[in-house]
C-alpha cells in the first residue's frame, strides 16, 4: 500500500517568524525520498478550515508578538477540532510562539493572551529574552538536539515531559533544565526555524509517530543517507560546547 | 579640557588602528565617549546647515555614502560616518575625528548612518533636521528581538527629533507608517509602477501596520514593498513627491525617470533605484538643490561588496554583500539576470554583527540561485553545513563544501565560465575582499 502524509501549516501567512519554512520542507523531503507521499496543506487567516479528519501532521509556528495577537483570537475558533485532534493522538509540531498558544495563557506586562489549553503549561512574560545557540538531550534519541532559541516568554511546563534536557542554552525558563513539551504526539519547542534539517532523528521520530497513528502496521523508517545531516549536527554541537 | 582629551584619545586610537591594519571605525569614538560622555551633543550642536540621519535595514551605508558626495559635491563640508560603523561609539567617532583637538568642528552639514536599534541612544546626543528611513526587513532577529521592536524604537526616535522632516519610503508599509502615525512634516519617495516579475518570496509586514488588517496588494516590488492599500482602515501607500518611473532593468545598467528626468546607473540591482532616490528625496527635505544628479550617479561607484567586480586571471569575479532575506533575494535574482555561464559561491557567517541565528536562510528562495547558465555551487564560511543543507533540501546540487574561500575561487578560475558571483554576508566581506585583492596579486587582473 503506498503511504500518504498530509502536512497542515497553520496560518503561514500568520505565523511564520524565520524559517519555519525549513522544518516543512525537512519533513515532505525526508517523507519523498522514501517514496512516501506528502501533501502540503494551508490553513490561512481568510479561509476556515474544516478537514482535520485528512491531517497526519500539524505544523505551528512562531510570529511577532503582533502576529501572533492576531492569530490568537483565529485560532481559539478552532480550539476543540485541535483538542479533539490531539487527544486522539494527532501529531502536532508547534514552535516558539506556536508552542506558548498551546499553552493556558502567556502574560505579558500589560495584557494576558487566553491560550488554546491544550498543554497544561503556562508563559509569562520576562525580562531580558533568551536567545542563543543551544543543544538539548532526549530521551528517545541518540542524536543531541541542536537549534537556536529567542524568546521573552518564560514557560512553565508543570508535570509535563520536556523535549529534552538542556545540555547548553537556557531552555522552558532559563533555569529548569528543561526545554519543550512531549504530550502524546505533540512536539512542542522553542527551538525555531530550521531545527530539523540538523536534527535527522528528531524529524524522522515525529515522521514515524504520524505514519505509525495513520498505519498501525507501518514496519519503520528506511534508513537515508544523512551524512550531510550528521555532520551539520555535530559541527554544531562542537561549535557550542567548546563555548 | 574633557573635550581636548577626549578628541586626542579618539585621534590616537584611531592612529594605532590605522598602524595594526584595523577596520574598526568604532572604537576610537568609544574611547572619545569614555572621557565626554557628551561628545556628540558638543560637536554635533556646531553643525552649521543641517543633519541627515539615514536609517532603515537595507541601503543605509550605500544612501548615506552617496548623500555626502551628493552635498560635498555642492560644494559643503560634510560629517560622514562613512565606513558604516553605525552606533552611538561610531557616530562618535566620525564626529570626535573631525574635530580639530580644541573641540571645534567646521562642517555645513552631517550626514550620518545610523544603526535603527541605535536611533534612541543616538539621538540622545544629535538632533536631525532629516531623518531618511529606507526600508525594515527581517535581520539579524537575534539583535533586535523581532521587527515590531525595530518600529517601537524608531516611533520612540522620531518623537525625541523634535522639529524632523521624514523621508520615507512610500513603498514600504512599514516605513510609509511612520509617516501616517507622526505629525512631522513628511516627504515620500517611490517607485510607481510594476517591474519585477511577482515572486512569492517572504512578505514582511502582509497585515496593515496601522490597524491588523490584510493589506491588498496592486502589484509587489520584492519582499512587502509595492503599491499596498489597507482593506480595513483608510492606510494606503501615500502619494509621493519623488517618484521613479520608466524602470528599465538592462544587462549594464539601469535606466529611469526620476520626477520625469532621465537617469542612467552604471551598476546592478534594482533595489538601487530606491538608495538613489532616497537620496534626492534627502536633498530636497535640506533644500539643496538636484540639478546635478544625473551626474552625480554617473559618476558614483559601489561601495565594497556592493557588486563589486575584481577581474582576476581575465575572469570577472564580482562580490556581493547581502544580509537577510530581501538583500539576498534581490542578489539572487541579479545573479539571474546575467546569461553568462558562471560559477557561484555563497558564504554564511553568524559572528555576532551577521546575526547569531541563521535560520533566515530559509527565507531566501536559494533553489532559484539554480538555472542552465549555473556550472558550480560552492557553500563555504562558518554556516557551510546549514547553507548546504538549505540547497539539499530544495533539491539544489551543492558541488563543493569547503572552509577554504581562497581555494573555492581559486577553483572556479579554473572552470571554462565566464563570470564568478561570491555572496556573502557582512564578516564575510572583508575577508573573502582581501583573499580576491590577494590572487590578483598572485594571478593579475586582465588575462
Amino acid at each position: 500500500m503506498p503511504y500518504s502524509i498530509n502536512i497542515l501549516h497553520m496560518f503561514p501567512d500568520l505565523l511564520n517568524l524565520y524559517g519555519d519554512k525549513g522544518n516543512i520542507e525537512c519533513m515532505r523531503k525526508r517523507l519523498q525520498w522514501r517514496g512516501i507521499e506528502a501533501k502540503l496543506i494551508k490553513c490561512t487567516y481568510d479561509e476556515p478550515f474544516l478537514d482535520f479528519d485528512k491531517v497526519d501532521i500539524i505544523f505551528l509556528g512562531g510570529g511577532s508578538d503582533r502576529e501572533q495577537k492576531i492569530v490568537c483570537s483565529k485560532l481559539l475558533e478552532y480550539r476543540k477540532q485541535l483538542k479533539d485532534y490531539v487527544e486522539k493522538g494527532g501529531v502536532l509540531v508547534a514552535v516558539c510562539g506556536g508552542y506558548q498558544l498551546l499553552g493556558k495563557y502567556y502574560a505579558l506586562p500589560d495584557e494576558k493572551i487566553e491560550g488554546l489549553s491544550i498543554l497544561d503549561i503556562y508563559t509569562e512574560h520576562g525580562s531580558p529574552r533568551l536567545i542563543g545557540n543551544i543543544v538539548l538531550q532526549n530521551e528517545d534519541i541518540s542524536q543531541s538536539i541542536v537549534g537556536f532559541e529567542n524568546h521573552g516568554g518564560r514557560t512553565f511546563i508543570g508535570s509535563h515531559t520536556p523535549l529534552g534536557k538542556v545540555v547548553k542554552g537556557f531552555g522552558n525558563t532559563g533555569q529548569s533544565g528543561a526545554e519543550g513539551v512531549c504530550y502524546k504526539n505533540v512536539v512542542a519547542t522553542y527551538l525555531h526555524g530550521p531545527l530539523l534539517p540538523k536534527n535527522p532523528q528528531l524529524c524522522d521520530m515525529i515522521l514515524e509517530k504520524a505514519l505509525t497513528q495513520k498505519y498501525p502496521d507501518f514496519a519503520g523508517l528506511e534508513a537515508l543517507d544523512d551524512t550531510m545531516e550528521n555532520t551539520a549536527n555535530t559541527y554544531m554541537q562542537d561549535i557550542i560546547l567548546k563555548k | 579640557m574633557k573635550v581636548f582629551f577626549a578628541i586626542l584619545a579618539a585621534r590616537l586610537t584611531a592612529f594605532l588602528a590605522k598602524i595594526r591594519g584595523g577596520k574598526s571605525s568604532s572604537v576610537p569614538g568609544a574611547v572619545a565617549l569614555k572621557i565626554c560622555p557628551d561628545l556628540v551633543r558638543r560637536l554635533s550642536a556646531q553643525v552649521r546647515k543641517g543633519i541627515v540621519c539615514v536609517c532603515g535595514t537595507n541601503g543605509k551605508t550605500t544612501t548615506n555614502n552617496l548623500l555626502c558626495s551628493a552635498l560635498e559635491g555642492a560644494g559643503n563640508k560634510v560629517i560622514c560616518n562613512k565606513l558604516g560603523a553605525n552606533m552611538l561609539n561610531g557616530v562618535a567617532t566620525a564626529f570626535a575625528l573631525s574635530a580639530s583637538l580644541g573641540g571645534k568642528i567646521d562642517a555645513d552639514y552631517a550626514s550620518i548612518e545610523v544603526d535603527e536599534a541605535s536611533t534612541v541612544k543616538v539621538f540622545e546626543f544629535m538632533k536631525p533636521n532629516a531623518m531618511v528611513i529606507t526600508n525594515l526587513f527581517r535581520d539579524q532577529l537575534d539583535r533586535y528581538g523581532e521587527i515590531d521592536i525595530t518600529v517601537d524604537l524608531l516611533t520612540k526616535a522620531i518623537n525625541m527629533a523634535g522639529d524632523v522632516t521624514l523621508v520615507l519610503n512610500a513603498d514600504d508599509p512599514l516605513c510609509a507608517a511612520f509617516g501616517y502615525k507622526n505629525n512631522k512634516q513628511t516627504l515620500y519617495y517611490g517607485i510607481s509602477q510594476k517591474v519585477l516579475p511577482q515572486t512569492d518570496d517572504t512578505k514582511e509586514g502582509r497585515f496593515c501596520p496601522i490597524c491588523g488588517g490584510k493589506q491588498w496588494y496592486n502589484y509587489y516590488h520584492y519582499s512587502q514593498l509595492g503599491d499596498y492599500e489597507c482593506t480595513k482602515c483608510d492606510f494606503k501607500r501615500p502619494p509621493v513627491q519623488v517618484e521613479a518611473t520608466a524602470v528599465s532593468l538592462n544587462a549594464s545598467d539601469i535606466t529611469f525617470k526620476l520626477n520625469g528626468s532621465d537617469m542612467v546607473l552604471h551598476y546592478k540591482g534594482f533595489y538601487n533605484i530606491y538608495n538613489m532616490i532616497a537620496v534626492y528625496a534627502a536633498l530636497t527635505a535640506l533644500g539643496v538643490s538636484t540639478e546635478n544628479f544625473s551626474e552625480l550617479l554617473k559618476s558614483y561607484k559601489p561601495q565594497i561588496g556592493r557588486m563589486e567586480e575584481i577581474v582576476l586571471d581575465g575572469k570577472p569575479v564580482i562580490l556581493n554583500l547581502a544580509k537577510n532575506p530581501a538583500g539576498f533575494n534581490q542578489a539572487i535574482g541579479t545573479v539571474l539576470t546575467d546569461p553568462r555561464k558562471k560559477d557561484v559561491i555563497i558564504a554564511i557567517n553568524d559572528n555576532a554583527n551577521d546575526g547569531r541565528d541563521v535560520s533566515w536562510l530559509w527565507d531566501v528562495d536559494f533553489e532559484k540561485i539554480w538555472s542552465d547558465s549555473l556550472n558550480t555551487l560552492t557553500c563555504t564560511g562558518i554556516r557551510l553545513y546549514d547553507i548546504s543543507l538549505r540547497f539539499k533540501y530544495s533539491d539544489v546540487k551543492v558541488d563543493s563544501t569547503t572552509a577554504d574561500m581562497k581555494a573555492a575561487i581559486e577553483k572556479t578560475l579554473k572552470t571554462d565560465t565566464e563570470v564568478v558571483y561570491i555572496l556573502v554576508n557582512y564578516s564575510a566581506m572583508y575577508t573573502t575582499e582581501d583573499i580576491m585583492l590577494e590572487l590578483k596579486k598572485k594571478y593579475g587582473g586582465k588575462a
